[in-house]
């Protein structure tokens, strides 16, 4: 079980992802990885913003 | 402390990292404790390299997670030759989830790997696959297509044969024995639940393969009922997943019958929530006195 973390924290605890998980990440996510975000930066800020909305109802359904 | 064993293989934890969630398994190498994690499942292996479906093919749905990646993988030989070298060093186990669209693909994935050799413990298939030569009916659902496919693996391999079932079926415990009559050396229980998501303002389909699947906490009951009904039918080893999401779940999931746990959705989470996981159940099981967590399989009560 864990806290609720705010979005800042969140983000903060992702600096142990190494490069090569980011990136697996990225290409699960969009079919061309980095490419998609350098074209399309809003839809992935968008899409970070549902994610971090997502870990934090998790912590909180889940503690 | 949470020594297993199947067949003739050893596992430290009973928490494994499944298919699709850890990447091929060695992306988080040197920032993680692989000691804490029993087996990792790669992502699924085709014969073929695929990109997978158009963007958006994963979206956070209530609490839990919808997916339509569509097998995106790099195909079985550029995984034996850019993967596995890895793999094989990783300090713990690792598990090749295969896929495929036609009997002949599964089987072409399995000896490829086979005369290429490798330090992976199994396979886990992935039978939540359309089979083209059925009209697109998935592998998983036809008790026939399923125990033909299982029996055909069999003849492949010495390792451990996983089959994952699909949730998607009205009696999965049948397909269950089916498998276990086939040769299956075990079950993975269950795969995702077909499920979809729609914007209420403008009708736009939030996938762009209209339909994906649910994981995640939400579908925790209906995993555990699934698992419950598999584990009354056979005597093979299941690995128990839907929804886990902190050590309690495990041992509710230890308790319906599985032998080992799957977590999958909160890798998203967080890659590193399993180390967390492996060391509140140790803990949980260090104040309660249990000596081995497989007495917990199947310890239920009516």
């Amino acid at each position: 079980m864990f806290e609720t973390k705010t979005k800042i924290s969140i983000i903060w605890s992702m600096r142990k992802w190494t490069f090569k998980y980011i990136k697996w990440r990225l290409t699960t996510a969009y079919p061309n990885g980095w490419k998609f975000i350098i074209l399309h930066p809003f839809i992935f800020i968008k899409d970070i913003w549902h994610y971090l909305n997502w870990c934090q109802m998790i912590d909180r359904e889940n503690n | 402390m949470f020594h297993l064993k199947i067949k003739n293989t050893h596992f430290n934890s009973p928490i494994i990292a499944a298919s699709g969630t850890f990447g091929y398994g060695n992306e988080i190498e040197g920032a993680i404790d692989y000691s804490k994690i029993g087996c990792i499942i790669t992502k699924s292996i085709t014969f073929e390299e695929r990109i997978g479906n158009l963007n958006p093919r994963i979206i956070e749905a209530g609490n839990g997670m919808l997916n339509a990646i569509g097998l995106a993988n790099v195909g079985v030989e550029k995984f034996c030759k850019n993967k596995m070298p890895s793999l094989n060093k990783l300090p713990t186990n690792y598990m090749i989830s295969v896929a495929g669209s036609k009997k002949s693909d599964y089987q072409r994935v399995i000896e490829y790997i086979e005369n290429n050799g490798g330090n992976h413990i199994g396979y886990e298939i992935n039978v939540s696959c359309p089979n083209v030569k059925e009209g697109g009916i998935e592998f998983g659902v036809n008790k026939e297509i399923l125990s033909d496919l299982t029996s055909n693996l069999r003849d492949l391999t010495r390792k451990l044969l996983f089959i994952k079932l699909s949730p998607n079926v009205t009696n999965i415990e049948e397909l269950a024995l089916a498998v276990q009559n086939a040769g299956a050396d075990g079950v993975s229980a269950i795969n995702t639940f077909i499920g979809m998501a729609i914007d209420y303002k403008t009708g736009q389909f939030s996938l762009s393969n209209i339909y994906g699947g649910l994981s995640g906490p939400a579908i925790k009951p209906l995993a555990l009922a699934k698992i419950h009904k598999i584990y009354n039918l056979v005597n093979i080893p299941i690995f128990g997943m839907g929804g886990i999401s902190n050590y309690k779940d495990i041992i509710e999931f230890l308790r319906v019958g599985s032998s080992m746990v799957q977590v999958g959705t909160l890798n998203y989470r967080d890659p590193f929530i399993i180390c967390k996981f492996y060391d509140d159940l140790l803990k949980y099981s260090k104040d309660n006195k249990i000596d081995s967590l497989s007495c917990l399989t199947g310890d239920f009560k009516i």
